[in-house]
């Protein structure tokens, strides 16, 4: 009731009528997994460097629609976050500016509901940028990865200490650890974390209806 | 681009793809999760993309029998979407799988436009490997088994007529500095060296030494050109020649080839260990020599080198020592009236390390030796010191039952052959390939003949002798059944239960059938063509499944000799390259195929 009304609102404060699509229903067993890389770890103050999108349909992850954009900066990239991202200053040829990487971002997202990890975080950098350009903030339903594992987790050992690192997720559930760590990887590799928690929960489901 | 898809380049078929293709799976391509149990493909059913296994396996079956298994790395469908047809299995995910689906016309058209791409899908096992073998780089002088003579590495021919004296011949080879001179027969070479004038000076008042004809060594071995440089190696270590002639097509000698030029090309020690056994003097010698042949063989296989290669030369140094050993340790009565004979794998000329000795010694049935247990004991703990490991199956002559005469060993085959059992067979099996190698060899040859001709008599006997091919599972079963099965050897498998024995047990049993006398498998395989049983292509065939089965065998072993563990016949699948799987999976198929064949021709389907 209460997220209706405070969509509702959201929605009245759109400023353009072409994004009105961001509002609809979203299609059932669609998902956008998306991943920003930043400059640091505050939205309040760091900038996005780059966005990797892709799409989940049922139990297949579309990389040949994947979405990765390179964002121009204002200042030179500095040392730590180059450490974290290898991402040089010179691998920002290509990079577009940021408003426009976030009217394609929306484009590519439509109405689907949005999937990530920490997703809050990622939810954040865009809409600090969203907010003032449209008036509104990602109206998309949004799934939490690491919610989803802990939930699964939780209910095995109730009282274990759950090791939500990104890594650790991937090592635990045994998916393949890309080598890469840009925001397009850890965006597959966050997809693959999510058909693979979504498929353990249906088949306890499935026991469970046993 | 994302990550799994760049790595997706280094693995063979997709690293012969230029970018611009890359750029067109990166456009197409979707990565796939399903669970186990998940059927992907079902019996006659169309593919709609190429699979590329991220993580996770596939087992591909028809009606419940496993024909293969998919892992990580590995690609499929590809054969059926370039040939248009339906699937003739079920693919179905064995564990969970992480894998990318190339559309059908994406693939389809890469493999147009990129021939290397779609030959990769059709190329033999020994293809893949070869691809692979390619990949790792080898010294120079590591495809010698590829390397044949020419006339680069051979010495000017000197030729004398039977009757050019002595002195005149050796007047030329002054000049010329030459090491030998070849004589012109009527018929064929002769050649002289150092040691024939050695003889010359001896004996020449003695003898009235006087022309080339007198003092030549004739007839002599000569070798056509072209011929491969390893069995040129093996003539040469195998008969102690120095000197040996290189002749054309038309049979001129264009060339003499030198051993101490030969042994330049192969910088490992097998001729020195060859001929530091046969110059032993002592039982001690000996075995200072051979305890050196495993660096040998590490140092061939590291090359490259055949295994079947290998073990024909080890065979060979193996047969020279025995022959040492059974003079040094046998007295002079029992190495007459006995011989001395080698069974099973060493038989069969296939034993490259050492992994146990089966020997056994067969006397004249008038002959009745003294102190036999003293000896036989004497001569197994010097096989025990040069480090064969014993026999487990006991074929040893220190057991009576491997040492005893003629008319015992026929007694012996007249009960397997008139009440079988299994392990009369066992054993019936280990002496059919045995070899013999110092000693009367008439009395190995009469064992032999009558064996044949007892088996020939009784051919009903035949299926229940091959029968234990089907004594262990398919191998490609043994795959899924792993983890259940064989706590101790996790995702292994046993490349003696599960692919060689079913082959040699096979090509055995024709062997016996045919009354084929060669006891290599190689070599019975290559006969079974002759007569017709086989085709060409499936001998070829068999030829190199038994190649891939030895080397990845050997890899193992070696390694585990490196480390000092226990050498065995397991073989570590996750130590595998992707390459080495295809071509293993392709054996297992090959053996596989070649066991129902076995089974079909002698019904054994219908013999309980």
């Amino acid at each position: 009731m209460f997220e209706k009304w405070k969509q509702k609102r959201n929605f009245k404060c759109l400023k353009e009528e072409r994004f009105s699509f961001l509002f609809e229903e979203p299609d059932a067993d669609e998902y956008v997994v998306f991943d920003c890389e930043t400059t640091g770890l505050n939205p309040k103050i760091d900038d996005i460097i780059s966005i990797g999108a892709v799409k989940i349909k049922g139990n297949k992850i579309l990389t040949n629609e994947a979405l990765h954009l390179l964002v121009q900066q204002k200042e030179e990239i500095n040392h730590k976050s180059i450490t974290i991202h290898q991402i040089r200053n010179c691998d920002l040829d290509g990079a577009i500016p940021l408003d426009e990487a976030i009217e394609k971002f929306l484009y590519y997202i439509g109405s689907q509901t949005l999937v990530g990890y920490y997703l809050e975080f990622d939810v954040a950098m865009i809409n600090k940028t969203l907010k003032p350009m449209f008036g509104i903030t990602l109206p998309n339903r949004k799934e939490e990865v690491s919610a989803l594992y802990y939930d699964q987790k939780i209910a095995r050992i109730p009282q274990g200490h759950i090791d939500l690192r990104f890594d650790s997720i991937v090592k635990d559930l045994a998916l393949p650890n890309l080598p890469g760590h840009d925001a397009l990887n850890d965006a597959v590799m966050t997809a693959m974390m999510y058909i693979k928690l979504k498929n353990m929960s249906r088949s306890k489901g499935a026991l469970r209806r046993v | 681009m994302i990550a799994l898809l760049e790595s997706l380049k280094t693995y063979i078929p997709f690293s012969y793809m230029d970018e611009e293709s890359f750029s067109e799976i990166e456009t197409s391509a979707q990565i796939a999760y399903y669970p186990k149990s998940t059927v992907l493909i079902r019996q006659h059913a169309t593919l709609q993309s190429l699979y590329y296994i991220i993580k996770g396996r596939v087992v591909c079956q028809k009606e419940e029998e496993m024909i293969d298994v998919y892992q990580n790395h590995d690609t499929f469908g590809g054969i059926e979407l370039i040939e248009n047809k339906t699937s003739d299995y079920d693919y179905s995910v064995d564990e969970e799988l992480i894998c990318y689906e190339i559309p059908a016309k994406v693939f389809l058209a890469l493999t147009q436009k990129n021939q290397t791409f779609k030959a990769y899908f059709f190329s033999t096992m020994v293809e893949r490997m070869k691809l692979l073998k390619d990949k790792k780089e080898f010294s120079a002088i590591g495809d010698l088994m590829v390397s044949r003579v020419d006339k680069s590495i051979l010495h000017e021919v000197f030729i004398a007529q039977e009757q050019t004296l002595i002195l005149e011949a050796l007047e030329q080879m002054d000049r010329e500095n030459a090491t030998s001179i070849l004589v012109e027969n009527s018929e064929g070479y002769g050649i002289i060296t150092d040691k024939d004038l050695r003889y010359y000076i001896l004996n020449k008042e003695k003898e009235n030494l006087r022309v080339a004809a007198d003092i030549q060594t004739y007839p002599i071995s000569t070798i056509q050109e072209g011929e491969l440089l390893f069995n040129i190696l093996l003539l040469m270590t195998g008969h102690s020649i120095k000197h040996l002639p290189v002749l054309d097509e038309q049979g001129k000698a264009i060339g003499i080839l030198e051993l101490i030029d030969l042994l330049s090309y192969f910088s490992n020690q097998t001729h020195l260990v060859s001929v530091q056994v046969e110059k032993a003097l002592t039982l001690d010698a000996v075995i200072t020599a051979v305890k050196r042949v495993n660096v040998i063989i590490e140092a061939l296989h590291a090359k490259g080198i055949k295994t079947r290669y290998i073990a024909k030369l080890i065979s060979e140094i193996n047969r020279k020592m025995y022959m040492k050993i059974f003079m040094f340790i046998m007295p002079k009565e029992c190495r007459e009236k006995s011989n001395f004979i080698v069974l099973g794998s060493e038989g069969r000329g296939e034993q490259i390390l050492r992994t146990d000795q089966d020997n056994a010694l067969i006397f004249e049935d008038t002959y009745e030796p003294e102190w036999l247990e003293e000896i036989t004991q004497r001569f197994i703990a010097v096989l025990d010191e040069i480090g064969f490991p014993r026999c487990e199956g006991n074929v040893m002559m220190i057991n009576p039952k491997w040492a005893k005469s003629l008319r015992a060993y026929k007694k012996d085959i007249d009960t397997w052959v008139d009440a079988p059992t299994y392990e009369g067979f066992m054993d019936m099996a280990i002496l059919f390939d045995s070899m013999s190698v110092a000693g009367d060899e008439s009395l190995h040859q009469r064992l032999k003949a009558y064996m044949i001709q007892k088996v020939q008599e009784t051919k009903t006997i035949l299926p229940h002798f091959v029968r234990a091919i089907e004594h262990f599972e398919s191998p490609l079963g043994l795959f899924s059944q792993f983890i259940s099965t064989d706590k101790e050897h996790k995702n292994q498998i046993d490349m003696k239960k599960g692919a060689l024995f079913a082959l040699v047990h096979g090509v055995r049993g024709l062997a016996l059938e045919y009354g084929i006398t060669l006891t290599n498998t190689s070599l019975r395989i290559k006969e079974l063509n002759n007569i017709g049983y086989l085709s060409k292509q499936d001998a070829k065939n068999l030829i190199e499944a038994l190649e891939v089965i030895n080397t990845l065998r050997l890899d193992a072993q070696l390694i585990k000799q490196s480390k000092g563990e226990p050498i065995d016949n397991y073989i570590s699948l996750s130590a595998l390259s992707k390459i080495e799987r295809d071509a293993l999976k392709e054996v297992l198929k090959t053996v596989n195929a070649f066991k129902k064949r076995i089974s079909h021709h002698f019904h054994l389907s219908v013999v309980s």
